[in-house]
């Protein structure tokens, strides 16, 4: 598919995560730093995962179930996470918030706590693509194409793309809104958040296209 | 607001996730998605030959490698692009007649991909990519225009500027369906392509003909080492060397349009089998040492390339050198050739051809020893007759050389074939183990060996209990037809093993190139599987045990006369008595000196040096055969533009969002 091809996948999938950084991330450090560390707990998280399900795999059954209960609890992992990291965060806030009381600076704005929530989210949703598209994406560059048999219309590598864009999409917003959610107590938002992440994944295991990847990554 | 914004973006990609589905997959790596993505496809090539005035044979067009789709070859087709052309296995004379024919076809072919022979096929049609009559100019008569093998088509000494694969068996599957996809497929910017590897060296460096290639040291010319042995061992250092000597060979090489698939099961190698069985008959017989003639057996190769290995041992028997050490050119009586014998099977009678060139006493003698060796084999209904008297001359084989150079050489040709070839598929790549007959071998081989006792023991203990006590090992015909015929068991076969550490499973009888420089005693790894299995067999069935038997060898063997045998397997060579030696074969217009080849100026004395073409093969780096996928480039261009446009409306609507909520915030 050659070079055009390759770069066209890499940018479908990071090309909106490359401009938020760009945009929003970029201007302020804390954020770079935000961003960098919520990709290293989400790598941390799928570390441990595999630790604990290495003993369990390859995964040698033909049904789904087993995937889907190794989903589910890598899931179910990565929010209970979630809710760690806002607990950190929330004690980073009041660190800072200190802070700027000792200096006579304003405190944070609800757009600067909206903006490290997005980045956190974008660390997450930046790991994903980075981990589940990319490292794919080097047959990509050569002369050759793929089709997977279930879906012929589409090239493999573009599937593969969208997949990790809207990933990269849930996983940003997600932790915006499960952030507002866990500050202004809001039971709904709070559960939302992991009931999207959770159908999301089902789906990925029911639509199966890179099942052994996921399971490889494990 | 903004959260509610937010809702919908996600519900929007989780609509997006649900609606893509896909497929469980076996691959659990990127290597496996490469390899899923790229077949590698087995198949034997036909390369680049080149002779002292141009180039045969098949090469890619450059340096690149040669990426077309796959078109499948019917008839009536135009090519509308440069396509690779998948033929099958039946319609291979007919494409390359019509690329001869049809200049504007053969312009758009990028390649050619050939179909392995589909059993059910009819086989009553023949193939012979050789020509009518295989090297005619060295006949030693004037009549070249005669067809010893009609149906020889001669496409094999064509020069093509594209890529020639022959696929195996599992391979022809795989590029089918390929095909079959290519135009089943509605979507015009997809297709399945193959991908040709087959640059030459000569190519690259523009070297067209053999002696500017060997120059430039692009290639390297055919030949290989032809194997003699006598039975019993001549006893150089005695000073009796004057028992009259006779001389029986056969060939080991054949030749086909690709050249790793040269089997030549009927031509040469079923006579090549006949002898060794022979052979092994007669070396169980008691009172060798008595015989009044001396038994030569010579196993030649680089015979289909301008007769190398025969001109060579001749050249080398006039210079009396270290190769041909105990054998007087002056002392050779008669020359028995056994050619192709594995087809003389018709309905339980076994029939074979005698093909003489003059009338001579020597020549009498054998054809009575014949007939008297028919006549002790009555229970086996052999027939052997004189070849038709209309023939021009014998046919093509190694006796050639012997009479070009002395026409009065008495020779004699056994073959299964009376005016013309018996066998439908000379010098192709479907001349194989069905296309020959075990009871004919087994019934030449017991033919061979009484007759050379008869002529041996000269009529004295001719007859009664010793001759029809020569009988030939029918499982060892069978087992050698296996091994060397097949590639199961190939030369994997217990037979080979005892001897040799095989470098191949699957024969294959292309005389190849020869590596170095040509030695007496070559170092066994410049020397072909055939022509080492050829003489531990030889050493060993015709050797008489040395003092210390059980020594191993790694040393060499101190007695002289001795040679080591069965060196290579599990390191316990045994010293035997015998006289078993190499001899290069390569052309004589051919010298090696220091490091590189030199074509010699032709010689008056060397007539068929002066008509050789001087065979060489190119170097190449690599060779070989994918298939893969590949979509059109404006695809990937669209793709580009997509990912592009993605991330700049990311931007967009992020600077927008921006804009928009800290306006928002300021109304606050």
């Amino acid at each position: 598919m050659t070079l055009a091809a390759g770069i066209g996948y890499a940018l479908l999938a990071l090309g909106p995560s490359l401009s938020l950084f760009v945009s929003v991330i970029s201007k302020k450090p804390f954020l770079i730093l935000t961003v960098l560390s919520s990709t290293l707990l989400w790598l941390s998280s799928l570390i441990v995962l595999s630790g604990v399900w290495r003993g369990f795999l390859p995964l040698k059954s033909t049904s789904r179930w087993p995937y889907g209960l190794l989903i589910f609890t890598s899931i179910a992992f990565q929010e209970g996470l979630r809710v760690l990291f806002w607990k950190v965060y929330k004690r980073l806030e009041d660190l800072l918030d200190d802070f700027a009381d000792r200096v006579s600076k304003p405190r944070l704005y609800q757009t600067d706590k909206m903006e490290i929530a997005l980045a956190g989210g974008l660390g997450h949703g930046v790991a994903h693509a980075v981990f589940f598209c990319l490292s794919l994406l080097t047959p990509a560059f050569g002369p050759a194409t793929f089709f997977v048999d279930r879906c012929s219309q589409l090239p493999f590598f573009l599937v593969s793309a969208i997949i990790a864009l809207a990933f990269v999409t849930i996983h940003t917003f997600s932790m915006v809104i499960a952030f507002n959610g866990y500050a202004e107590g809001n039971k709904v938002d709070q559960v939302f958040v992991p009931v999207v992440h959770l159908v999301a994944g089902m789906v990925g295991v029911a639509s199966s296209v890179y099942l052994s990847f996921i399971s490889l990554q494990a | 607001m903004a959260i509610k914004f937010l809702y919908l973006l996600l519900l929007f990609n989780f609509h997006l996730r649900l609606s893509v589905s896909g497929q469980l997959n076996s691959m659990e790596s990127v290597p496996d998605l490469q390899k899923s993505m790229y077949k590698f496809i087995d198949g034997y090539p036909c390369v680049r030959l080149l002779n002292l005035s141009g180039v045969i044979g098949c090469s890619n067009p450059g340096r690149e490698m040669v990426v077309a789709p796959i078109v499948r070859y019917k008839n009536a087709i135009a090519l509308s692009q440069p396509s690779a052309v998948l033929v099958s296995s039946d319609e291979i004379q007919s494409f390359f007649t019509r690329i001869w024919h049809d200049s504007s076809f053969a312009g758009n072919i990028a390649g050619v991909i050939v179909e392995s022979e589909n059993e059910f096929q009819n086989k009553s049609k023949g193939f012979s990519p050789a020509g009518k009559f295989p090297l005619a100019e060295f006949a030693p008569y004037q009549n070249t225009s005669y067809e010893w093998n009609p149906i020889g088509s001669g496409i094999m000494w064509n020069a093509y500027d594209f890529p020639v694969f022959l696929l195996s068996e599992s391979s022809t599957l795989t590029l089918q369906e390929a095909a079959i996809k290519n135009e089943k497929s509605k979507k015009a910017y997809i297709a399945d392509v193959a991908e040709f590897d087959l640059v030459m060296q000569t190519t690259k460096a523009g070297t067209h003909d053999s002696e500017t290639c060997l120059k430039e040291e692009t290639c390297l010319p055919l030949g290989g080492y032809s194997v003699w042995s006598s039975l019993p061992p001549i006893n150089v250092s005695s000073s009796d060397q004057s028992k009259p000597i006779i001389l029986t060979m056969a060939s080991m090489d054949s030749a086909s349009f690709f050249r790793d698939k040269s089997l030549g099961a009927d031509s040469p190698l079923s006579g090549l089998i006949s002898l060794l069985a022979a052979i092994d008959a007669l070396s169980h017989v008691d009172g060798l040492d008595d015989l009044t003639k001396q038994l030569v057996f010579i196993f030649f190769t680089g015979e289909s390339w301008g007769y190398l290995g025969s001109r060579r041992f001749l050249y080398e028997l006039d210079l009396q050198s270290e190769a041909v050490r105990g054998l007087n050119n002056s002392l050779i009586e008669m020359a028995i050739e056994i050619g192709s014998v594995g087809k003389g099977f018709n309905q339980g009678i076994k029939r074979f051809y005698t093909h003489t060139a003059e009338v001579s006493s020597a020549t009498n003698e054998t054809l009575k020893a014949l007939k008297h060796a028919q006549d002790s084999l009555k229970s086996e209904h052999i027939i052997v007759s004189p070849a038709n008297a209309s023939n021009p001359g014998i046919p093509p084989s190694s006796l050639m050389s012997f009479l070009r150079k002395n026409s009065l050489t008495s020779g004699l040709v056994l073959e299964d074939f009376d005016s013309v070839f018996s066998n439908k598929f000379y010098h192709s790549h479907l001349d194989n183990i069905s296309n020959i007959n075990s009871s004919a071998i087994v019934a030449a081989a017991s033919l061979v060996a009484r007759t050379l006792y008869i002529l041996a023991s000269d009529n004295k203990s001719a007859s009664g209990s010793a001759l029809t006590g020569i009988s030939v090992n029918v499982s060892l015909v069978e087992e050698l037809m296996g091994c060397l015929l097949d590639c199961d068991p190939g030369l994997s076969c217990e037979l080979v093993k005892e001897y040799i550490s095989p470098n191949s499973t699957c024969p294959n009888h292309y005389a190849g190139v020869i590596l170095d420089e040509p030695s007496f005693e070559p170092p066994p790894g410049y020397v072909d599987d055939m022509s080492r299995f050829l003489w531990n067999f030889l050493a060993d069935r015709t050797s008489i045990p040395s003092e210390n038997a059980s020594s191993s060898c790694s040393q060499g063997c101190s007695n002289k006369g001795a040679v080591c045998v069965r060196e290579e397997t599990d390191g316990k060579g045994i010293c035997v008595i015998s006289t078993t030696r190499y001899v290069p074969a390569y052309s004589t217009r051919l010298k090696f000196e220091s490091g590189i080849w030199t074509v010699l100026p032709p010689n008056s004395s060397d007539p068929m040096g002066m008509l050789d073409p001087v065979w060489t093969e190119s170097n190449w780096n690599a060779i070989g055969l994918r298939v893969y996928t590949v979509q059109d480039a404006a695809y990937d261009r669209i793709v580009l533009v997509a990912g592009i446009s993605v991330t700049v409306l990311a931007y967009l609507a992020i600077v927008t969002t921006r804009a928009v909520l800290t306006k928002a915030l300021k109304r606050d």
